[in-house]
């Protein structure tokens, strides 16, 4: 298809017949379109790239009549017919205006078969750009983050510039914010978001005393300086970082990357700013003097999954693995969707396959090789607790002083030159051939067996000398076992010679193409002149204030975690098919303030949290609903349902059997029996635990990749790199928090604590309902709650039986001295509150 | 609000309030809500999930799919490819026009120089139609007549993993929503007590090649989590923690989810947030799945006749044969996409051993899936799919005087694949291989391509049905798919 003569009369009489129809009807609901000039980037360049790039963007593969619309360049020079697709301030002459309203069928564009035809509203902005001259830009997400002016000053006390800029977009769009949460409410959710678990009664009443302007900011600052701050937030780094406890893939071995994850927990507890917890991740070991902390950090990279399936390709599953480590790397600080272009240039975003692969030469570097098999394939790092340490280092000590005294015993047992090895002695002549090889080694070369076989030669003929050898074999053996149980994590180390790295055609492993170095995708920011070209230098450019998307994607993402929606709802994708950022100039004042702060996570947490934005009530009038369902106006508080994993954390909490101790190999808690053997063929089987590793925080659940936790749910999969997870309401979700042992047990014990918290029922509902709910309860639900105790418990008392069996639920030990009846009807009752909508939902 | 997500809530309203319950449920809280404020946010898996506007796109030939997956690759030489030259020339060395520059699994490694081996036991031809069926099928031999073959399949991947993920969601890596995805997406489904997409999996005795059922092979991808399979496991419940409690009774769970109903109505009418009225109508249906699941898998009520179609095992949960039985009740009680997985079929040592036991562990209910669901009409409106990831190499992998570990590798070239009912062509046998099995010579179809007929059988083009997601609009069929007119009735 060529580009053929200008508008035709026929056309443009249609054309103005069309739009004076549409603004007589009304039609034209584009709030942009007659208020202000077009914008290139905000009104253009998403019509553009959405409707017109997959055939004239920056795929050369896929481009057709050598048109290209993304580069300013090639819409303004003339093709080869002469004609112009963009004529600046000559709508007539701009042959994209007359391809997008001509009626021709085999002349319009986009061509019907794309079904991505233009609305009247995108034809209309087209024109008008154009008519203004067609002033290009970039799309805003590749240009660095400017600080906006906050409007006014914060007037209102504990305002902050976010309520600032958010109160300007309220007064344009006429909306009136909701009043602040009560302080029950409010310290219900932020604790819930800053440690994933609720207020005790305790800590609500202090806040409720605490007089004081700063009474909120103080609530703050203890719960960020929590140890279970880290616990909290670590979790969607997990996700993000594809963290588990196996490879996934047919097999599914386990792998030992939990000293990682305990790493990760004390980074965040220990505000490492988030330059260093990028730098020590992507290249830890590249840092001069790495400390082992350093090296173990690179765990992230490898956190991918590995393929044990027979008759893989090694090769093919090593460039997998690259494949993941670049994606994920895109993915977590640019926002970029690398994985388009393993295959091809990027349909939309200014990502060339060459770029990628260009990404990809950063981790294709060390001994990795594929093969499958060893489940912590190396490169590793030994990962000894204090206690492993010291033990090691006595049994070394005793091992060089039993080898020592072995080594002074030989010299006398066989006598020779100083040159020659007890073997060589004239004393060993006669010995198997089998001992002399083991004697010509140094005693401390010898391992545990060959011990053993000098021991048996010599038991009877020298117990002197066997007695030696048999205590040097149980140092050995003693020592072997520790450094076996020194848990070894795969972390990254570059070998000395690069490898070469090359386009694979297509993505496939054995089609190479050009070669390429390892570079960073141009365009977004310079790399840094004294960075070297390494992971270290890659985590330099990620990290410069000119790179423009890794701080407007992590800000982006504490948004999401608290708000339940990111300002950015793409969290994924700040491309050109991205959403363009609600609130564009908060997003950039967020991601600057960050930088400049020093990528301080916990001044960033703090801001956002203590703004008056966050801390409106969620509640919401219909009219309200209507007009914005999803709260991306941000005109009310955040409300939503509570991630799986912090439902069971917060059932743990309340009914006193969580258990705190931090870090740690997984546990393997209630789970449903055969999940695993039914997943695995009976492979794998789930042995359960016992005690204390029943109630640890779901961070701490060992999680298999193929076959993840059930008590979970809306969670990642952990298999490739996630930073959003959906959030569903589900039959099954009720199922499992109304049936499963785990809640079961939970609403038992604290059924438990709530019958000895008052001297009346009405006493104890009203316990229980603070407990759970963090807030008085109504006299309405007393009422319900009472007569649904009263009715339970008549039943109960007709059926002791089904009140013991109820009372099994779990391994927690139970009182007996409490009647099974009114036990049984307390635990239901409990089970009631714990599956409120409230008791599952941050509000 | 986009009109789609209006179109959802008004469907879900209507369901939510319109449609009885059992006990208190949902005509009671209607009332408690206000009916003005009763609107929920987001629809379910279960229960009247509404498809999007405007589909089925035309009256569609098959209302519900039941695939037959067949795990592990079946030896297509073996079962349905007749390749009476592959008798002659057995133990001769494949010629090198056949495989020269094809890429095969490392265990086989290059092609060449490997020995062909002839059919491991006699064909005939069946029925009317004259289909060729191997002796080790023999109850599919009998519906051969009802069966449409599809003899000229291909397929992109060499190995299981991404073959099965292929085959099923139109992509080799991982991640890509599945067909039962897509279709309940795009149609929705009907029933209210049930998941509308559900997976079951089996696998025969004594396999010793056992492939993982991973679960993207029934993943929702990047479409809503509401859309994902859901697995019915193959021993115990079959939907997790479906039961009540130890001593707690029905009445007893009943009573407390009307309390947990009630003192929501009271938060929803002080709060107003749409997601609780939602959350409500979600442990209401909890409540209905925990009796519609117990009554789909009793089987008391089967008379002895429909059983016998099913063959012996048709009784033991887990079983292929009780997974057949169970895809028609489900079918019945207006599931819209079942996914029954067998595996075992990789045959790379045990060709002459545990190829027999998969096919007398598949053969006669799969036949009579076909059967019972003809008998009673159910087969018009439901398209039956059974087959594989790929077919298996018409040379050996092993060595040929052992018989007894013969085996054949990986073959992505060309395979077969029956379907039935739901508006293909019965008694067609479509597409040729050469001589050997090797190649695909007349009417090749590309898995894209068997992709976008099934969706143009169930009424959806599949171009049109797509989902935006990291800015790109995905479909099952990738950028790719044609549809096999000359199969369809």
């Amino acid at each position: 298809m060529t580009l053929r003569a200008s508008v035709t009369p026929k056309s443009s009489v249609w054309w103005r017949r069309w739009t004076i129809a549409l603004v007589a009807g009304g039609c034209l609901g584009g709030p942009e379109l007659f208020a202000e000039p077009v914008r290139f980037s905000r009104d253009v360049l998403p019509i553009l790239s959405d409707h017109c790039f997959a055939c004239h963007g920056p795929d050369e593969g896929s481009r057709k009549a050598k048109l290209r619309l993304d580069l300013r360049e090639g819409a303004l020079t003339p093709a080869k017919s002469g004609q112009r697709a963009v004529v600046p301030g000559e709508v007539n002459a701009s042959e994209l205006i007359r391809r997008i309203v001509t009626q021709d069928p085999d002349d319009v564009m986009p061509p019907p078969e794309s079904h991505k035809a233009l609305s009247a509203v995108q034809v209309e902005t087209l024109r008008r750009w154009v008519a203004e001259g067609a002033p290009w830009g970039r799309h805003w997400a590749f240009e660095a983050p400017r600080r906006p002016v906050p409007p006014g000053s914060a007037a209102a006390p504990g305002n902050n510039a976010i309520d600032a800029l958010v109160r300007a977009h309220w007064d344009r769009e006429q909306l009136t914010p909701a009043p602040e949460a009560d302080r029950a409410t409010l310290l219900r959710r932020v604790s819930l978001d800053l440690t994933g678990l609720p207020p005790t009664p305790a800590e609500l009443a202090a806040f409720e005393q605490d007089r004081s302007p700063q009474a909120y900011e103080r609530q703050v600052d203890r719960l960020l300086a929590s140890p279970r701050y880290g616990e909290r937030m670590s979790w969607e780094w997990l996700e993000a970082a594809r963290y588990a406890d196996s490879n996934g893939y047919q097999g599914d071995s386990e792998r030992t990357m939990w000293p990682w994850r305990d790493w990760v927990v004390g980074a965040l507890n220990a505000n490492l700013t988030f330059d260093q917890f990028t730098t020590w991740q992507l290249a830890g070991d590249l840092l001069p003097g790495a400390t082992p902390e350093q090296r173990l950090a690179t765990g992230f990279v490898r956190n991918h999954m590995i393929n044990g399936e027979g008759g893989r390709i090694p090769e093919e599953n090593r460039i997998d693995y690259l494949f993941d480590q670049a994606e994920t790397t895109a993915t977590v600080w640019l926002g970029a969707t690398f994985n388009c272009t393993r295959c091809h240039d990027h349909k939309y975003d200014p990502y060339t396959q060459r770029d990628y692969f260009s990404l990809l030469a950063f981790f294709n570097r060390t001994a990795v090789d594929g093969s499958g098999g060893d489940p912590q394939s190396k490169p590793n790092l030994e990962w000894p607790s204090p206690d492993q340490t010291e033990r090691r280092k006595r049994l070394d000590d005793a091992w060089t002083r039993t080898a020592a005294a072995t080594r002074e015993l030989e010299r006398t047992k066989f006598p020779r030159s100083d040159a020659n090895t007890a073997a060589d002695s004239e004393a060993a002549k006669d010995l198997p051939k089998e001992l002399l090889e083991f004697l010509r080694q140094d005693p401390n070369q010898r391992d545990a067996g060959r011990l053993e076989k000098l021991a048996a030669h010599w038991k009877d003929s020298d117990p002197n000398y066997a007695q030696v050898l048999t205590e040097q074999r149980q140092v050995r053996l003693d020592r072997d076992a520790v450094v076996r149980s020194i848990p070894r994590v795969m972390v990254m180390e570059d070998v000395p010679t690069p490898r070469d790295t090359f386009v694979l055609s297509r993505g496939a492993y054995d089609k190479p193409g050009a070669r390429v170095d390892a570079a960073v995708p141009p365009g977004l920011a310079p790399f840094p002149s004294q960075a070297p070209t390494n992971r270290w230098g890659l985590a330099q450019w990620l990290l410069t204030p000119e790179q423009p998307l890794t701080a407007r994607v992590v800000v982006n993402r504490a948004w999401q975690s608290f708000f339940g929606i990111g300002l950015v709802k793409t969290a994924e994708d700040f491309g050109l098919q991205g959403e363009r950022p609600k609130y564009p100039d908060l997003l950039d004042w967020l991601a600057v303030e960050f930088q400049e702060s020093g990528w301080d996570l916990k001044h960033l947490h703090r801001l956002i949290v203590t703004s008056a934005t966050y801390r409106q009530s969620s509640q919401v009038t219909r009219e309200a609903f209507e007009r914005d369902p999803e709260n991306r106006l941000l005109a009310r508080g955040p409300r939503f349902r509570m991630p799986s994993w912090m439902i069971r954390d917060v059932a743990l909490s309340l009914s006193g059997l969580l258990v705190e101790r931090a870090g740690g190999p997984p546990v393997k808690p209630y789970q449903p029996p055969g999940i695993w053997e039914e997943a695995t063929f009976g492979n794998k089987r789930y042995e359960q635990d016992h005690g204390e590793a029943l109630y640890r925080r779901s961070l701490y659940v060992f999680w298999r990749r193929i076959v993840a936790p059930t008590m979970f749910f809306d969670v990642a999969s952990r298999q490739t790199c996630t930073v959003k997870t959906p959030r569903t309401n589900v039959p099954l979700h009720a199922l499992l928090t109304l049936n499963d042992v785990t809640y079961l047990e939970a609403a038992r014990v604290l059924a438990e604590r709530t019958m000895e918290s008052g001297t009346s029922d009405e006493a104890r509902i009203r316990w229980l309902v603070r407990e759970v709910l963090g807030r008085e309860a109504h006299s309405e639900e007393v009422n319900r709650l009472t007569s649904a105790l009263a009715r339970h418990q008549q039943a109960f008392a007709a059926a002791p039986a089904s009140a013991r069996e109820l009372l099994q639920a779990g391994e927690a030990p139970r009182r007996t001295t409490v009647d099974p009846a009114t036990h049984a009807a307390w635990t239901l009752v409990s089970t009631t509150v714990l599956n409120l909508d409230e008791a599952l939902t941050k509000e | 609000m986009d009109p789609l997500t209006q179109h959802q809530h008004e469907l879900t309203r209507r369901a939510f309030l319109g449609k009885g319950a059992t006990g208190v449920g949902t005509a009671a809280l209607a009332l408690l809500l206000g009916r003005e404020r009763a609107q929920a946010t987001t629809a379910s898996p279960v229960g009247g999930l509404p498809g999007l506007p405007g589909y089925p796109q035309w009256a569609p030939r098959a209302k519900n799919i039941i695939y037959l997956f067949q795990n592990g690759a079946p030896t297509h030489v073996d079962l349905f490819d007749y390749k009476p030259k592959l008798k002659e020339l057995h133990g001769r060395a494949v010629p090198d026009e056949y495989v020269a520059g094809k890429r095969f699994s490392t265990m086989t490694g290059k092609a060449d120089g490997k020995l062909l081996l002839a059919p491991i036991e006699p064909f005939h031809q069946r029925g009317q139609s004259g289909a060729w069926v191997s002796e080790l099928l023999p109850y599919t031999a009998q519906v051969a007549d009802d069966l449409c073959f599809v003899k000229g399949l291909h397929t992109d991947a060499v190995n299981h993993a991404p073959g099965i993920s292929l085959m099923l969601s139109g992509a080799q890596i991982p991640g890509r929503p599945t067909l039962g995805a897509w279709l309940t997406y795009g149609l929705g489904c009907e029933t209210e007590n049930l998941p509308s997409f559900v997976v079951m999996t089996s696998v025969s005795k004594g396999t010793s090649c056992g492939q993982i059922f991973y679960d993207f092979y029934w993943g929702s991808g990047f479409l809503p989590s509401r859309y994902q399979g859901v697995k019915f496991r193959g021993s115990g419940e079959p939907v997790l923690y479906l039961s009540n409690p130890a001593g707690m009774s029905a009445s007893t769970r009943r009573a407390m989810l009307d309390d947990v109903a009630a003192l929501n109505a009271i938060k929803f009418r002080a709060h107003g947030d749409p997601e609780i009225a939602t959350r409500i109508a979600q442990y209401e249906m909890a409540f209905r799945m925990q009796t519609s699941v117990p009554e789909l898998t009793d089987l008391s009520r089967e008379p002895a006749s429909v059983l016998d179609l099913y063959g012996p095992s048709v009784k033991e949960q887990g079983t292929f044969a009780y997974n057949c039985l169970m895809a028609r009740r489900l079918i019945e009680r207006g599931v819209r996409c079942v996914q029954v997985m067998h595996a075992g079929w990789d045959q790379h040592n045990s060709l002459t051993t545990e190829l027999y036991t998969q096919c007398k562990d598949t053969d006669q209910p799969s036949a009579g899936l076909v059967l019972d669901l003809k008998q009673r009409g159910l087969l018009e409106d439901t398209l039956v799919v059974w087959g594989g990831e790929f077919g298996r190499t018409p040379f050996i992998q092993g060595n040929l005087d052992d018989r007894k570990r013969w085996g054949r590798d990986h073959h992505p070239y060309a395979f077969t694949t029956w379907m039935a009912g739901g508006g293909v062509k019965p008694g067609l046998s479509y597409g040729e291989t050469d001589e050997l099995g090797m190649n695909v010579v007349r009417d090749p179809v590309h898995v894209h391509d068997l992709q976008a007929t099934w969706l143009h059988l169930l009424g959806i083009h599949h171009e049109r049905l797509t989902y935006r997601f990291q800015g790109r609009d995905f479909r099952l069929t990738d950028v790719h798919g044609k549809v096999v007119s000359e199969i369809l009735a």
